[in-house]
């Protein structure tokens, strides 16, 4: 995505659907708003969110917990409990057809076939009562109307292609009986037994050992090269993003805060949440030797503040960040865009303060954390 | 598995020991003892009790009774070695070998271990033989409404579940709550009232069988009548069923019904279920198939847990609807101070008690493939 | 801003902004400010918006007052029979003179035998779960504290006495030893109300005497008695009181069955079982009011009782949003 222009606020709740994007562009969201019911009030979890995604492309969604990139990707696949939650506007386009308006029925004969996702927990998101080839085969019965015995031959074959050694052995076992390792590989290789188009994998290593991250990520990415379906991962971790992805969208609250190559973000960021994010990587610390932390946290979705939701824990914010909520302005050459009122004129004044700390932490990157960014470059 | 079962067998015994020693203490130490039955009858002499006692082997030493009771100690021999000690060639049998042994063997033939729990106090009948006919009542009516409020429970847990929050579930919840106060016996005499009252006389209050009809329910002559009529003869238990079963299914299906309903809410909560629905499938197969499987599990152990509640439930509803089973064979031993009857009942209740556990662990091992022995 | 908070926010870009527009403070805080509750405090509040508790709250009070109140205004003597002269086979419907109708025989008013029958129903719930439950604590207390042979021997013990029903031990037990006598029927009660509580007192304390603050207090030489009294009970009260108000429902329940049998309370006392027995033989005569009434007030009791356990179980959860 690379239009600059506010997008309209509101979509009427009729959801009349909009023109369809370009026909190489495969997963496109249009300010897209979640929001949540509770006791407590009116959570907007996903506060008009826009990005796009074209085929064989893949994206990463990068922010905090609480930043709303797990809600967006739920969105798009239409899996949450609708209450309490609420899709309160937005259009979600999927190979040119526009899916949150979509009959649930039709909705789910996309999940799984032609999207599909992979989650953060290997062990509580297979059900432990069945046997790893069960769980399979029952998505491949369930999209592709092969019989039994085909389907059962296809999990074998799924588990091979991610790498599992004796597959026709594993597939009789329980999810239990494997490693974490192991189990994130089944998830894949379900994900990926009926070839979609889009893969979601929403925190696909977190969970896992950093050697085994290290596989995962490589398989994913190879598998991904393989079927050239396009990609969509979201992390807390930059050092992830960095060898996965050509595209990066930074949340924060909600919101996009950032959105660009994955070079320009992670080399030039130009918004002040993406370089404090950069800036807490452990290997980025400074002179010091101290973790850096962005100071606060994240903004309670009940006490947002009034403007720029980031300005409460912003160093270079000032009187306007307080008044005037920021766009989503250019801010780089190759379609970078950043919400922050320094990329605006009347912050052009303030930006070169930002722009002598981001140099800083970049000579520092580049000495002490080469493999987060030159593998990306 | 057949090791895990041996071993589970195994650790029971020492339990059922002691049931027997809690049991035992718990009736001698009545004050009057056996013989409180004839405290207040003016026309039983002192001779009389002594003579009831001595009948009985009242008069022995409590371990030396207790012994005779589990079948370690010949009844023939009296008399206690260092005060308190059986004698030791009460340990023998008539024929010289170990009394424990089966009669096979020439051992003795009384007590626990050779399946005689003894004689009743009040009838003069065999303790088992009253038992036996006890049974199969209890069985029918205990069974069938098992059957129905198990099925009522998973259905109105599950629906609660699936439609959380809807008016059947708020339904469900209130229906829950008063079931749960509501004290079985009580229930039972206002089902009495409604349907046997002089309103709308549809449905017997009392007992099995219509003994105008049938003869008495369990005798040979029953049988034969059963052979001849079998379409009236089940009608007719059917009729006098319907109404102990709706007090049982009432009362336990409260509790049981929260119960398949949390556990499903849980089950519904996981990951595994948003992973299935994100592979596509249709809603059943998620619920029915995902969901329904896992909550289960909770389910199958409270379900072996609660066997043994049902001879409390035989208590309450076979005295209100006198119905001719365990419970109100209990409630006439105690009420006759029938103390070996009473032994022989908390045994057998304790016994099942123990073995329903063993079940629901096996049963829990064979549904939830994470168990391993 | 916390002391943590303050350490981490230190040395960040802010002290390296030029002064002029360095960020002012003033407005940066955006938590609620919170005032401090103690624990009881703080259940109290939880438990007042707890809609159904308030309720059933509110009828345990009606219910005391009138177990308490009620035989004062509405006396019962078994041998005072109202119309001494008037032996009437049938029993009269409610009307606006007796409330809830009177019964067939002696013609008594089955609403003074209810308000009657509160006062020995209640007493028996309640004291028999105060029985019960400082039993259960004592014996869990140490079980858990102690481990060891001492558990494993009273865990047995427990596990003895629940695998029998517990109906039918406390009806021979009542009907051995009770002799009609409200106190040995509730003492009867409470001895056999015990077992749960103890398993869960004691595997609260399996978990509780390994944390620190036990640890602190058994290095500084505090006394046994004192680190299970003092330190460990108070933090395993919310729990207990949660099964108290299933063993108080439970009782009540119980006891009214035990005395409609006949084996519990003397039936000249009039509580609510009792009551229910004398009611039973002119049921098929239709005379639906006199057996109504007290079991209907057994429901509303039990549901009370169930409403406000309910509503301490969520109070005194720590988890639990106020």
């Amino acid at each position: 995505m690379t239009a600059t222009a506010p997008r309209p606020d509101t979509v009427p709740s009729g959801r009349v659907a909009s023109a369809p994007p370009p026909d190489d562009v495969l997963l496109d969201v249009r300010d897209l708003r979640t929001h949540f019911h509770t006791m407590d009030g009116v959570v907007k979890a996903v506060d008009g969110v826009s990005f796009s995604l074209k085929r064989g492309e893949s994206i990463g969604i990068v922010g905090e917990s609480g930043s709303g990139k797990s809600v967006t990707a739920l969105t798009v696949m239409r899996l949450l409990d609708i209450p309490p939650a609420e899709i309160a506007s937005g259009e979600v386009w999927f190979d040119g057809k526009e899916i949150l308006s979509m009959p649930i029925s039709k909705m789910r004969l996309l999940r799984g076939s032609e999207i599909a996702m992979i989650f953060q927990e290997p062990l509580t998101s297979l059900n432990p009562v069945f046997t790893v080839g069960d769980q399979i085969a029952e998505q491949v019965r369930q999209h592709l109307k092969v019989g039994k015995r085909e389907a059962w031959d296809r999990s074998i074959e799924a588990l091979r292609l991610v790498g599992i050694p004796n597959p026709d052995r594993r597939v009789k076992q329980y999810p239990h009986e494997m490693s974490g390792g192991m189990r994130q590989r089944v998830m894949i290789a379900m994900a990926l037994s009926c070839e979609p188009k889009l893969l979601i994998a929403d925190e696909p290593t977190t969970a896992l050992d950093v050697t085994i991250q290290a596989q995962i990520l490589e398989l994913l990415k190879e598998i991904q090269a393989r079927t050239n379906s396009a990609l969509m991962l979201i992390t807390h971790d930059l050092g992830v993003i960095a060898e996965m992805v050509q595209k990066v969208v930074v949340m924060y609250a909600g919101q996009v805060h950032e959105e660009g190559t994955v070079e320009d973000v992670l080399i030039e960021p130009k918004g002040p949440y993406t370089l404090g994010l950069i800036e807490s990587i452990p290997g980025v610390e400074k002179r010091g030797g101290r973790l850096h932390a962005i100071k606060g946290a994240v903004a309670s979705p009940f006490h947002m503040p009034p403007a720029c939701r980031f300005e409460p824990r912003c160093p270079y914010a000032w009187e306007r960040c307080r008044t005037v909520p920021p766009d989503l302005y250019p801010a780089g050459p190759r379609g970078q865009i950043a919400r922050c009122h320094l990329h605006t004129p009347e912050g052009a004044a303030r930006l070169p303060i930002m722009e002598a700390d981001r140099k800083r932490v970049e000579e520092h990157v580049m000495h002490s954390a080469p493999t987060a960014v030159l593998e990306a470059g | 598995m057949a090791k895990y079962i041996i071993r589970r067998v195994l650790q029971a015994i020492p339990v059922l020991i002691g049931i027997t020693i809690v049991v035992y203490a718990i009736l001698l130490a009545a004050p009057g003892g056996p013989t409180a039955r004839f405290a207040n009858n003016p026309r039983v002499t002192l001779a009389d009790r002594e003579k009831f006692k001595k009948a009985w082997g009242l008069d022995q030493a409590i371990p030396v009774q207790y012994c005779r009771w589990m079948g370690f100690c010949n009844p023939s021999v009296d008399g206690t070695f260092l005060v308190i000690f059986p004698r030791p060639n009460a340990f023998l049998s008539d024929s010289g070998v170990p009394h424990f042994l089966p009669a096979a063997f020439g051992g003795g033939t009384n007590g626990i271990l050779h399946g005689d729990l003894g004689i009743s106090i009040s009838t003069g009948e065999k303790v088992v033989s009253q038992i036996q006919r006890a049974v199969l009542p209890t069985i029918i009516l205990a069974g069938s409404a098992l059957f129905i409020w198990i099925a009522l429970a998973l259905f109105i847990g599950v629906y609660a579940a699936i439609r959380r929050y809807s008016l059947f579930d708020q339904a469900a919840t209130i229906f829950a709550y008063i079931g749960y106060a509501m004290p079985t016996f009580w229930l039972g005499l206002m089902l009495i009232f409604t349907f046997a009252g002089p309103g709308l006389d549809i449905l017997p209050a009392q007992g099995m069988i219509n003994s105008r009809l049938s003869p008495p329910f369990g005798t040979d002559l029953y049988w034969k009548y059963f052979a001849g009529h079998p379409i009236d003869a089940i009608l007719d238990v059917g009729k006098h069923l319907i109404m102990p079963v709706i007090t049982l299914v009432v009362v336990n299906i409260a509790g049981d019904s929260r119960f398949v309903r949390a556990s499903m809410l849980e089950a519904m909560s996981q990951d595994y279920v948003r992973t299935a629905r994100a592979k596509g499938l249709p809603g059943r197969v998620v619920i029915f198939r995902h969901a329904l499987r896992n909550a289960m599990l909770p389910v199958v152990t409270n379900i072996g847990l609660e066997i043994p509640f049902l001879f409390t439930g035989a208590i309450v509803t076979e005295t209100i609807f006198n119905w001719p089973g365990i419970g109100n064979l209990t409630i006439d031993a105690t009420r006759n101070f029938d103390y070996p009857t009473l032994m022989g009942l908390l045994l057998i209740a304790a016994l099942v008690t123990v073995l329903a556990n063993l079940i629901a662990d096996v049963a829990y091992a064979f549904v939830d493939p994470r168990i391993k022995y | 801003m916390s002391e943590q908070m303050r350490i981490v926010a230190e040395g960040t870009a802010v002290d390296r902004l030029s002064p002029d527009i360095r960020p002012d403070d003033s407005g940066v805080d955006y938590e609620v400010g919170l005032v401090s509750l103690s624990q009881w405090q703080l259940a109290w509040r939880k438990f007042r918006k707890h809609r159904m508790a308030m309720i059933g709250l509110g009828i345990l009070v009606v219910l005391a007052f009138a177990a308490i109140a009620g035989p004062i205004f509405l006396p019962f003597e078994f041998n005072k029979v109202p119309v001494p002269d008037v032996i009437a086979s049938n029993g009269r419907p409610p009307s606006l003179t007796h409330l809830f109708g009177e019964t067939g025989g002696l013609q008594r008013d089955v609403f003074q035998l209810v308000v009657n029958g509160a006062r020995t129903s209640l007493m028996v719930g309640f004291v028999s779960m105060t029985i019960g439950v400082l039993l259960g604590t004592f014996v869990g207390s140490i079980a858990g504290y102690f481990g060891g042979r001492i558990d494993n021997f009273l865990m047995r013990i427990v596990d003895v006495m629940l695998s029998l029903p517990l109906l039918f031990l406390i009806l021979v037990a009542s009907r051995f030893f009770g002799n009609g006598n409200v106190f040995l029927i509730v003492a009867i009660f409470g001895l056999f109300s015990w077992m749960g509580v103890s398993r869960l007192v004691r595997s609260l304390f399996l978990s509780l005497r390994e944390q620190e603050f036990v640890e602190a207090a058994r290095a500084v030489g505090v006394g046994d008695a004192r680190i299970i009294f003092r330190h460990i009970l108070p933090n395993a009260i919310s729990p207990i009181v949660v099964v108290a108000s299933l063993i108080v429902a439970g009782n009540i329940i119980a006891e009214a069955f035990v005395s409609y049998l006949g084996f519990g309370i003397n039936p000249t006392t009039p509580t609510w079982g009792n009551i229910l027995t004398a009611a039973q033989d002119y049921l098929l005569r239709g005379n639906w009011w006199w057996p109504a009434f007290p079991g209907l007030a057994i429901v509303l009791t039990v549901i009370a009782v169930n409403f406000v356990g309910d509503g301490l179980r969520d109070a005194l959860d720590p988890r639990s949003k106020a």
